[in-house]
């Protein structure tokens, strides 16, 4: 494949975004069905209508070794949360990808402009939550 | 909720909203889920949104992807200002100053009900330096080129698009197209889809915060991120057979509605 063809830009850019949403919403199929069956039934009526107050929301351990442990042990909660991180890191790996494909056709102000989006969507991400005063 | 996601998916895609608007209100007032695990699921729902149809999108090549990079410049600085001051900030006098742009911003978009694609404007200055054209073919065979102008506007647009986003969650989607429809003056479809492809980075930047403090609940955000994916697949394959003057009604229609949910948010309804 020619990177330095513009057409092919799109191609590698939509397929990065399709496998990521194909994978998120497989792995969440797969902790939706497990929680149907965790639940001793295939009745996944209980998805379809939420009752706020019968989900122990505390016990979801989103910290990483929690949602690690969570995997390991097939826990279909964490399954889920899995899915939704993939699908949060659809768009990210998109950005990626694309400094990386402007850099093979050698368009450096875009190298420029996406490697800067790329920095401060992960400033974003992952320091400012740990910033006290943001986002609350 | 599956259901409602389809159509929010569908709503969202087509007219470059993250569907925050349908998913929002429906889970607090449909199904009494508490307003932070809705922020929760619609910030997923916009992820799915954006990635799902822009996949699409993308390999029509009707998403102007520089156009894109470049304002998402704007948008990703804006986001973190956003979230930097909201704890400074009076969020209800926000979405009624908001809430209150958006109503005016519908006077252009009605008076201009009925065009179709705009007469591309001549490609100088900044905008060609940043090669801000593109060119799309239509299902019917016909090739749509153009080009964009008032980059500087476009970017400034798409900042307080990313204030907005960062500051309340919402309201992004809709100032990114106005900002490409008004200012950059680029065709509608190309607005939109590209408001699409730019939401999923917005809401990106912000989701980590979300899922640490636990507001991503597996059971509300199943149906919606599996509902929306769907919906955003149908939406998608319709917006590409939808022409321009049919995709400005209905966004027209949707701002309107935007415009009402957030004043009356403002005004202490729980959307």
């Amino acid at each position: 494949m020619n990177l330095r063809d513009p057409a092919s830009m799109n191609v590698v850019i939509g397929k990065v975004l399709r496998y990521g949403v194909l994978l998120s919403g497989l792995i969440i199929i797969l902790g939706t069905v497990g929680l149907a069956f965790a639940n001793g039934s295939s009745d996944t009526s209980g998805l379809l209508t939420y009752n706020p107050g019968s989900i122990p929301h505390d016990s979801i351990d989103t910290s990483p070794s929690g949602l690690l442990h969570g995997i390991i042990t097939f826990a279909p909660f964490s399954w889920i949360e899995l899915g939704v991180l993939v699908l949060i890191a659809t768009p990210v790996s998109r950005v990626v990808v694309s400094v990386f494909l402007f850099a093979s056709e050698q368009d450096r102000l875009y190298v420029l402009i996406t490697a800067v989006v790329l920095a401060l969507l992960l400033f974003s991400m992952l320091v400012t939550p740990s910033i006290p005063g943001f986002n609350t | 909720m599956f259901f409602f996601s389809i159509f929010a998916g569908i709503f969202g895609s087509i007219v470059g909203l993250g569907g925050g608007i349908v998913v929002i209100p429906v889970l607090t007032i449909l199904f009494g889920v508490d307003i932070h695990f809705a922020i929760g699921a619609s910030i997923v729902a916009i992820i799915g949104t954006s990635s799902g149809a822009a996949s699409t999108y993308v390999r029509d090549k009707i998403t102007n992807l520089r156009v894109g990079m470049f304002l998402e410049l704007a948008s990703a600085s804006g986001a973190i200002v956003g979230a930097g001051i909201a704890a400074y900030t009076n969020s209800a006098a926000l979405e009624l100053v908001f809430g209150g742009i958006l109503l005016i911003s519908l006077v252009p978009m009605v008076m201009k009900i009925g065009e179709d694609v705009p007469k591309s404007p001549e490609l100088k200055g900044l905008s060609k330096r940043l090669g801000l054209k593109g060119s799309y073919t239509e299902t019917n065979g016909s090739q749509i080129d153009y080009n964009a102008t008032r980059p500087v506007e476009g970017l400034a647009g798409t900042a307080v698009a990313g204030v907005l986003s960062g500051l309340l969650g919402i309201g992004g989607g809709a100032f990114k197209v106005l900002s490409m429809d008004i200012a950059m003056k680029l065709p509608l479809k190309v607005s939109t889809t590209t408001s699409n492809f730019m939401i999923g980075v917005t809401a990106a930047a912000s989701a980590g915060i979300y899922f640490t403090r636990g507001d991503v609940d597996p059971l509300i955000v199943a149906p919606v991120a599996l509902g929306i994916l769907i919906g955003a697949a149908i939406g998608a394959r319709v917006l590409l057979r939808s022409r321009n003057v049919t995709v400005r009604k209905v966004f027209t229609g949707v701002l309107a509605v935007a415009a009402v949910e957030m004043i009356l948010r403002a005004l202490g309804v729980p959307l």
